[in-house]
C-alpha cells in the first residue's frame, strides 16, 4: 500500500515511517549474530564466524570486530562494505580528537558523531542508508565500561547486554532470564557463548564459529586492552558450558 | 626562528642498536632559559625515536601530528610502522608545508625487523638523508658533527654508543649558549629501548 513511499530516504509514508530506513535495519536481521555483554571489569563482544565457502583464503584479520581506537571497538553485523567506511569514520574522528584535545575521545561522543554521520544519510542526498548496525564497546574516565547499540537510522542506545544480527530476538529473550550486572569476565563469556549457541541454534557450538573480544581497563592508568581470544582458550570455555549446561536439567 | 628556543641532538648507529641523545633546555628570545627538562625526542612504536630540534611550539604540534598518523597507520594496516616509511612520511608531511613550513629540523632513530639500525634526518621542508653512521642536528650543528666524526666508530654495542653519544652531546653543547641545560640518551636495541638522563652542567 505505501509501496510509493518507498524508493526515497527522503520521503516519509502517510503512517510517518522512512521505508528505506525500516528495509536497511533489515538488511542487518541476515547478518551473523553479535553478543555484547557489560561485566564487572570488561566489556565482551562475541560474533558468530559464518564460513560461506570453503574456497575463501583464510582472512589475515576478523571481518566483524574491529578496533577503533585503544579504548573503543566495535563488532559489526550487516553489510561490511558499509561497515568499512564507517570504522574509517570511526577512526578518523577518535583521531582528530585525541590530536585537538590531548586525551581519548569519550565513547559515547565518538558513538554519537558516527551516527550522526548515519543520520545524514537518511535525510539528505538522496544516497541510502549504512546497511549495518554495530555494538561498540569501550572505557573511558568519565563513565566507565560502556556499550553502545547502533543502527542505520542514526539512532543508539547504551546497553548492559545486547545482540544484534541473526535470530537476535532468540538471543535477547535468553539475555533477560540470564544476564545479571557485574559478572566476571569469565561468566560473561560464558553467557556470551551460551547466547550465540542458541542463535546459531548448533548444539555442538565450536570455537572456530565463533569470535571473542575482551576489553578491559587498569582505572588507574586508564590503560585500555583489547584481546582477541585465541581458540585453545575459548574451546576450553565452550567445553565448560557444554559440561554445565548438560547438567542443568537435572534434579 | 630555529635559534628562538635552542636545541641539540645526535643519533648514531651501534650493532644491531641505534641511540638517540638530545638536550633538554627550553629558551626564549635567545635570551632566558624558560625550562631544562622540556621534550625533544618521542618515542612512536617500540622500534622508532624521533627528536624534533627547533621551535617549541611546531615540536610539540608535530609530535602529536606525528601520533595521529601513527595510529591510523596501525589501525588500517595492521602492522607497525617501519623506520624507513615513517622517515618518509615525515618529509612528506614536512613539504606539505612548504609555503609556511614546521620550523622544525627531525632525526630519526629507527631499528628495522632484522635489527639493523635506520638512521636519517631532514630539513624543515623536508629534504631527507640518511647515513650509515650518525646524523645530527640543532643550534649547535657544527660542533656536535665535529664531535661525533671524532668520536664515532662503526659497530659499538650499546654501552659504547651510550658513552659516545653522552660525550659527543655534552662536549657540544658546552660550546653553545642556547643548548643544553640537561641531557637524555635513548638507545634502542631488539630487547627494549634504555633511557638516560645525564647530569649535564646547568648553564
Amino acid at each position: 500500500m505505501s509501496r510509493r513511499y518507498d524508493q526515497s530516504t527522503t520521503t516519509f509514508s502517510p503512517e510517518g515511517r522512512l521505508h528505506q530506513v525500516e528495509y536497511a535495519i533489515n538488511a542487518i536481521n541476515n547478518a551473523g549474530t553479535c553478543v555484547g555483554i557489560m561485566g564487572r571489569d570488561s566489556v565482551i563482544l562475541a560474533a558468530e564466524k559464518k564460513q560461506l565457502s570453503i574456497l575463501l583464503a583464510d582472512p589475515k584479520s576478523s571481518e566483524k570486530m574491529y578496533k577503533i581506537d585503544d579504548h573503543i571497538c566495535c563488532v559489526v553485523a550487516g553489510l561490511s562494505s558499509d561497515a568499512s567506511l564507517l570504522i574509517n569514520e570511526a577512526r578518523l574522528t577518535s583521531q582528530r580528537y585525541l590530536y585537538g584535545y590531548q586525551e581519548p575521545m569519550p565513547v559515547e561522543s565518538l558513538v554519537q558523531d558516527i551516527c550522526d554521520y548515519k543520520q545524514s544519510y537518511t535525510q539528505y542526498g538522496g544516497l541510502r542508508p549504512f546497511g549495518v548496525g554495530f555494538l561498540f564497546a569501550g572505557w573511558d574516565k568519565h563513565n566507565g565500561y560502556q556499550l553502545y547499540q547502533s543502527d542505520p537510522s542514526g539512532n543508539y542506545s547504551g546497553w548492559l547486554a545486547a545482540t544484534i544480527g541473526e535470530n537476535n530476538p532468540a538471543g535477547k529473550s535468553l539475555l533477560k532470564s540470564d544476564f545479571e550486572e557485574n559478572l566476571d569476565t569469565r561468566s560473561c563469556i560464558k553467557l556470551a557463548a551460551k547466547v550465540l549457541s542458541k542463535t546459531m541454534d548448533s548444539t555442538d557450538p565450536s570455537a572456530e564459529k565463533m569470535e571473542f573480544l575482551i576489553l578491559s581497563a587498569d582505572e588507574e592508568t586508564g590503560k585500555v586492552s583489547q584481546r582477541i581470544m585465541p581458540d585453545e582458550e575459548l574451546a576450553e570455555i565452550l567445553q565448560e558450558l557444554q559440561q554445565e549446561t548438560a547438567t542443568e536439567g537435572d534434579a | 626562528m630555529m635559534e628562538v628556543n635552542g636545541s641539540a641532538m645526535i643519533v648514531m648507529a651501534g650493532k644491531n642498536c641505534v641511540g638517540i641523545a638530545s638536550d633538554r633546555r627550553l629558551g626564549w628570545n635567545k635570551q632566558m632559559t624558560v625550562a631544562c627538562d622540556f621534550q625533544k625526542v618521542f618515542q612512536l612504536n617500540d622500534r622508532i625515536i624521533v627528536g624534533l630540534a627547533g621551535l617549541g611550539t611546531d615540536v610539540q604540534s608535530l609530535r602529536n601530528l606525528l601520533r595521529f598518523r601513527m595510529n591510523l597507520y596501525k589501525l588500517r594496516e595492521e602492522r607497525e610502522m617501519s623506520p624507513k616509511a615513517f622517515s618518509a612520511m615525515l618529509a612528506s608531511l614536512l613539504y606539505e608545508k612548504r609555503f609556511g613550513p614546521y620550523f622544525v629540523e627531525p632525526v630519526v632513530a629507527g631499528l628495522n625487523e632484522d635489527g639493523k639500525p635506520f638512521i636519517s634526518s631532514m630539513d624543515f621542508i623536508g629534504a631527507p638523508t640518511s647515513a650509515e653512521d650518525f646524523v645530527v642536528q640543532g643550534t649547535c650543528y657544527s660542533q656536535l658533527h665535529g664531535m661525533c666524526e671524532s668520536l664515532y666508530r662503526p659497530d659499538m654495542d650499546q654501552n659504547a654508543l651510550f658513552e659516545t653519544l653522552s660525550q659527543c652531546l655534552q662536549a657540544a653543547v658546552d660550546r653553545d649558549a642556547l643548548s643544553g641545560w640537561g641531557a637524555e640518551v635513548h638507545i634502542i636495541t631488539p630487547e627494549g629501548t634504555y633511557t638516560r638522563t645525564l647530569k649535564s652542567r646547568q648553564d
